[in-house]
């Protein structure tokens, strides 16, 4: 097969239509139970159950949207799944960028033990902190909060994100720093304002590996919280899904705008998203 | 990439080393062991409480998500309703979770002392292990000094009394009955069955022309146990199934052992609905009420569900007792159920005086309005207009009227684990993977375990 | 300079906060669930000092199907390196290879893995229900009724129809991770074996996958590791039934501890997948370490 120098096309061939079809079909079976989700979630019963499993719902239903959104409380869910989301992936980034900077960058002994301790979280399962964590909430009286679910997120995440961060930080180049160094300036302002904008991809990378495992997370979150009113969305789905066991639109609606914003986001970044993980995955 | 490697291997060598030194760790985390500093802050959480009943808030949890869900969450609604004007400075705060999860988040908020303070709960098994810790306040002062004593029906507390003390207040009694779409038995022909014979020929009748017989949602794993438990209630009787859940005579005998071969020949005659073990019970209910499978067996509860608006066979349902065993040792007038569900009262409440109100008035008007409806109220209930009731509670109603004993679903007369055991035990006649003597000689392991 | 980078301080300031919500958050608990798995305690009552006595009966009692659990984490294991990982990496292999359309189906591929667990786990719990679900209906549409299955009502087929979504969810995860390592590699290597008249295949096998093999270790041990923590997919779509048929570790941990009320029992369990996974993570390391050699 003979290419052109720096083309980003190849010319069409048999084989290349081949592969378009096969990529093709591929991408349909990634995407297709998405779609089936999105057809159903706007039919009637008697639709789902027999007249028409597959097809395109013979009338939009928007009330099962409705009934997810107030009944089904999946509003409230989903922004408390972005409230625990949000501020895990704060706090995560933050102390783990500074972890990884005193070790990395900062002269001590035991500096090389603590990565190995931290980066030893990489390879512990959630489950053996669950009942732990989940007597310790409750005896501070915290089961049903937030936090009970934000700081288990946070220990989990920051193993990972001092590993993107510290393989960031060696490749950054001393120099800008020492000179601000030299110049007086702090080190509390040389990380805040000199590091910390650095390491912005690295910043990126970590905060979509941390927003992957904590809004989808559900061991924790069925466990440490009772009450409605601080259910994350895999939880109230599952909530959702038993409520309206009979009923299939109400619960594809509700699957649905669970769905949608993630993917929406994931649509307009999904180059940011892709690159971050390029960069984060390499270094190291 | 390769320094990574090697760090991630030399942290795995030091967590063998942090784990293997964890045994030695365990004496000075044992001196903080949960339970006992949890029953520290139990004491001094009660006595810093004050009693007097100044606009308390009550937090109850129960497991009706919705009012739609079935009668007793209807009236359950109904109840927090009446509730804002006749429970006057009391508050409830109510929160509800499905049966399965219920159980989950209720079990684990006891063991955490975060018990709310009234909460719905089966008796007897399910309610034993939380009194025997002492975490469920006795309410027998209360029962009395109410006057509620008069009120509740003889017998009616029974599986909530451990050690002579009352630790619930039922509000109603259920009663698990064969549904019957007579539709689909009129039009292909099949009598609806009285013996389980009868059933035998029924279910290879419907098989015959294509229709699933049974619908049973076996992926909850209690409804499929219900088939087990009612066919052991034909075969060997109702005092010999108490007496063996009490320990005191063995299921390794005949009778148990046909129970779970009368449910295998159900089985391989493909008596169930396909796939039935994937199927919670909600699920499974579906195509009953939908008019597609003819036969459904389940608590008197789902009488609501069969005459819900969602519902197309609301008038075309009978509900009779589970099929008789011809030589089995039961008799018609024992049946499947029991008084069981009810208000219980944590230990740790907060106003100890508003909680037990509020289960009281709960449990009475609960009751009050499952008399009603013709349901089986645990609770004298005056003035109930006959003439309200629809057919198939009545016909429920009188079925039951000369019950002369009740035996409970197993798996809440069971403790946690043995119940988990026992409708593990029953799922794997469904799956064809115990024959009837291996479930009769294991679910005796259960009794002679301690 | 040097007293400025080894200000006590300083290093306290950057360090603590972290390492406080680690040991807090990770190293405690363990330690905790340690302890807890030599006890006998249902978490209600008292609990009681019973040694190893937990660990003994997760390989002596064949009841409670640890041992049944840990075969289909470990099939499921094998499943993701010798399924996923390869599907994985030819796309990767396809897509960085200037195929037309790369980024859309790099996009598209990558879905999956953003979705949550939950919406995937009930998803597929619809298109397996027997009576109205996606795939019975196709089958029967396309004239194969007897294909038709009761999927993951049953114990024959169950095991089979969770690992499907478990497998298929994380090809694009791993793709992209793959991907972006070939990406890196830098272009000159590539044009010289284009060069040297390689083809594809020649340039895949003996210059991309030689090149790439550190990020492979990478998916390999997140694979297996993934398959032995695996618990919301199968949570929700079988809760680990019928009769423990698709039951693994995890699933069996959580069921002994918030079902059957065996805290000391499941902790035991808990500490076992710990193990479990830092073993397997020192041998894949080994393996990769014997063919370097």
């Amino acid at each position: 097969m003979k290419k052109i120098k720096n083309s980003n096309k190849k010319p069409v061939t048999i084989g290349g239509i081949v592969l378009q079809i096969v990529l093709l079909i591929i991408a349909f079976i990634q995407i297709y139970p998405f779609i089936w989700l999105l057809l159903f979630s706007f039919k009637s019963n008697g639709e789902i159950f027999g007249s028409n499993v597959v097809g395109f719902p013979n009338k939009l239903l928007w009330e099962n949207y409705q009934q997810a959104l107030t009944n089904g409380r999946v509003g409230i869910y989903f922004i408390n799944s972005a409230l625990v989301t949000v501020v895990t992936i704060m706090i995560s980034s933050v102390v783990a960028a500074m972890a990884s900077y005193g070790i990395v960058r900062m002269k001590w002994k035991l500096s090389g033990v603590t990565l190995i301790f931290f980066l030893m979280g990489l390879m512990i399962p959630i489950h053996a902190a669950l009942l732990p964590l989940f007597m310790f909430f409750s005896k501070l009286k915290q089961l049903n909060s937030y936090w009970s679910l934000i700081f288990p997120y946070v220990g989990f995440a920051i193993p990972m994100a001092i590993y993107i961060f510290s393989g960031f930080l060696r490749d950054i180049p001393k120099e800008m720093e020492e000179s601000a160094l030299l110049d007086g300036c702090s080190i509390y302002n040389s990380f805040f304002r000199i590091i910390l904008p650095l390491i912005k991809p690295a910043i990126a990378t970590v905060s979509i590996f941390t927003f992957l495992s904590s809004w989808n997370e559900l061991m924790f979150a069925v466990t440490f919280i009772s009450k409605w009113q601080y259910r994350t969305l895999t939880v109230g789905i599952q909530q959702m899904v038993g409520q309206y066991t009979t009923s299939w639109g109400p619960i594809g609606a509700g699957l649905v705008i669970a769905t949608i914003p993630t993917l929406l986001i994931y649509c307009l970044l999904s180059n940011q998203v892709q690159k971050s993980l390029i960069s984060g995955a390499v270094k190291g | 990439m390769k320094r990574f490697a090697l760090r991630v291997m030399t942290a795995a060598l030091s967590v063998a080393i942090a784990t293997s030194l964890a045994a030695c760790g365990s004496n000075s985390a044992g001196s903080n062991s949960p339970d006992t500093s949890a029953a520290g802050s139990t004491t001094t959480e009660t006595s810093a409480k004050p009693s007097e009943t100044k606009s308390a808030t009550v937090r109850v949890w129960t497991l009706w998500t919705d009012p739609t869900k079935d009668s007793n969450a209807a009236y359950f609604y109904k109840v927090l309703e009446s509730a804002k004007t006749e429970l006057a400075n009391i508050t409830i705060e109510h929160d509800a979770t499905e049966n399965e999860s219920y159980k989950t988040k209720l079990k684990t908020a006891v063991a955490a002392n975060e018990a709310p303070d009234v909460f719905y709960s089966w008796g007897a098994g399910f309610t034993k292990p939380f009194v025997d810790a002492g975490k469920v306040l006795p309410l027998d002062e209360y029962i009395a000094s109410s006057g509620a004593g008069d009120k509740i029906l003889p017998g009616a507390t029974d599986f909530f009394k451990f050690d002579n003390k009352t630790y619930g207040i039922p509000y109603s009694k259920w009663v698990a009955v064969l549904y019957c779409n007579k539709d689909l038995f009129d039009q292909n022909g099949v009598k609806i069955p009285a013996t389980y014979d009868e059933l035998l020929t029924a279910v290879k009748a419907f098989r015959a022309k294509n229709i699933t017989p049974i619908t049973v949602g076996g992926k909850d794993r209690w409804p499929a146990m219900f088939f087990q438990n009612a066919l052991a209630l034909r075969t060997a009787g109702a005092q010999a199934c108490v007496d063996a859940l009490n320990k005191t005579a063995s299921y390794d005998q005949p009778a148990f052992v046909e129970s779970a071969a009368k449910l295998k020949e159900l089985v391989d005659a493909k008596a169930f609905n396909d796939g039935c073990l994937g199927l919670t019970n909600d699920e499974s209910a579906v195509p009953f009420t939908e008019g597609q499978i003819p036969m459904y067996y389940m608590g008197n509860w789902f009488v609501g569900n069969i005459m819900g608006k969602d519902s197309k066979v609301a008038d075309k349902v009978q509900a009779v007792a589970f099929p008789m065993v011809n030589d089995g040792k039961g008799t018609s007038d024992e049946f499947f159920g029991g008084s069981i569900e009810g208000f219980c009262v944590s230990a740790n409440a907060a106003d100890k005086d508003a909680a037990c109100k509020t289960a009281g008035y709960l449990s009475e008007t609960m009751a009050k309005l499952t008399a009603d409806d013709g349901g089986l109220a645990t609770w004298k209930v005056d003035g109930v207009d006959e003439s309200k009731i629809n057919a198939l509670a009545k016909q429920i109603k009188d079925l039951t009227a000369n019950a002369k004993s009740y035996v409970l679903a197993w798996d809440t007369f069971l403790e946690g684990a043995d119940a988990e055991t026992h409708k593990n035990l029953v799922a794997e006649i469904y799956a064809g993977k115990k024959t009837p003597e291996e479930f009769a000689k294991e679910m005796q392991k259960l009794n002679e375990k301690k | 300079m040097e007293r400025v980078l080894s200000n006590k301080k300083a290093i306290c300031f950057f360090i603590l906060p972290a390492l406080i919500i680690f040991i807090a958050i990770i190293i405690f608990p363990i330690f905790m669930s340690g302890y807890y798995s030599t006890l006998q305690w249902d978490g209600i009552g008292k609990s009681k000092f019973i040694g190893i006595d937990n660990y003994i009966t997760l390989f002596t009692n064949h009841e409670d199907g640890f041992i049944e659990s840990i075969k289909n984490s470990v099939i499921l294991a094998f499943l993701s390196v010798f399924i996923q990982l390869p599907i994985s990496l030819v796309l990767a292999l396809v897509l960085s290879n200037k195929v037309r359309g790369e980024n859309f189906y790099r996009s598209v591929y990558f879905i999956p893995v953003i979705v949550s667990t939950v919406v995937i786990g009930q998803l597929w719990m619809k298109i397996y229900h027997p009576g109205y679900g996606l795939l019975n209906t196709f089958l029967r549409n396309i004239g194969l009724d007897s294909l038709a299955k009761e999927w993951i009502g049953s114990t024959d087929t169950a095991l089979g129809a969770v690992f499907v979504p478990v497998v298929w969810q994380y090809i694009g995860y791993h793709m992209l991770l793959m991907y972006a390592a070939i990406k890196s590699i830098s272009s000159d290597i590539m044009e010289a074996a284009k060069i040297d008249g390689a083809s594809s295949v020649q340039t895949a096998f003996r210059i991309t996958i030689p090149l790439i093999k550190p990020i492979l270790e990478v998916c390999v041990t997140f694979a297996v590791i993934g398959s032995l923590k695996t618990f919301d997919l199968i949570y929700v779509l079988t809760g680990g039934g019928p009769v423990h048929a698709t039951e693994v570790p995890s699933t069996l941990m959580f069921n002994t501890i918030f079902h059957k009320y065996q805290y000391g029992y499941g902790s035991s369990m808990a500490i076992f997948i710990i193990g479990e996974c830092l073993l397997l993570t020192v041998v894949i390391q080994k393996l990769f370490r014997m063919k370097k050699a």
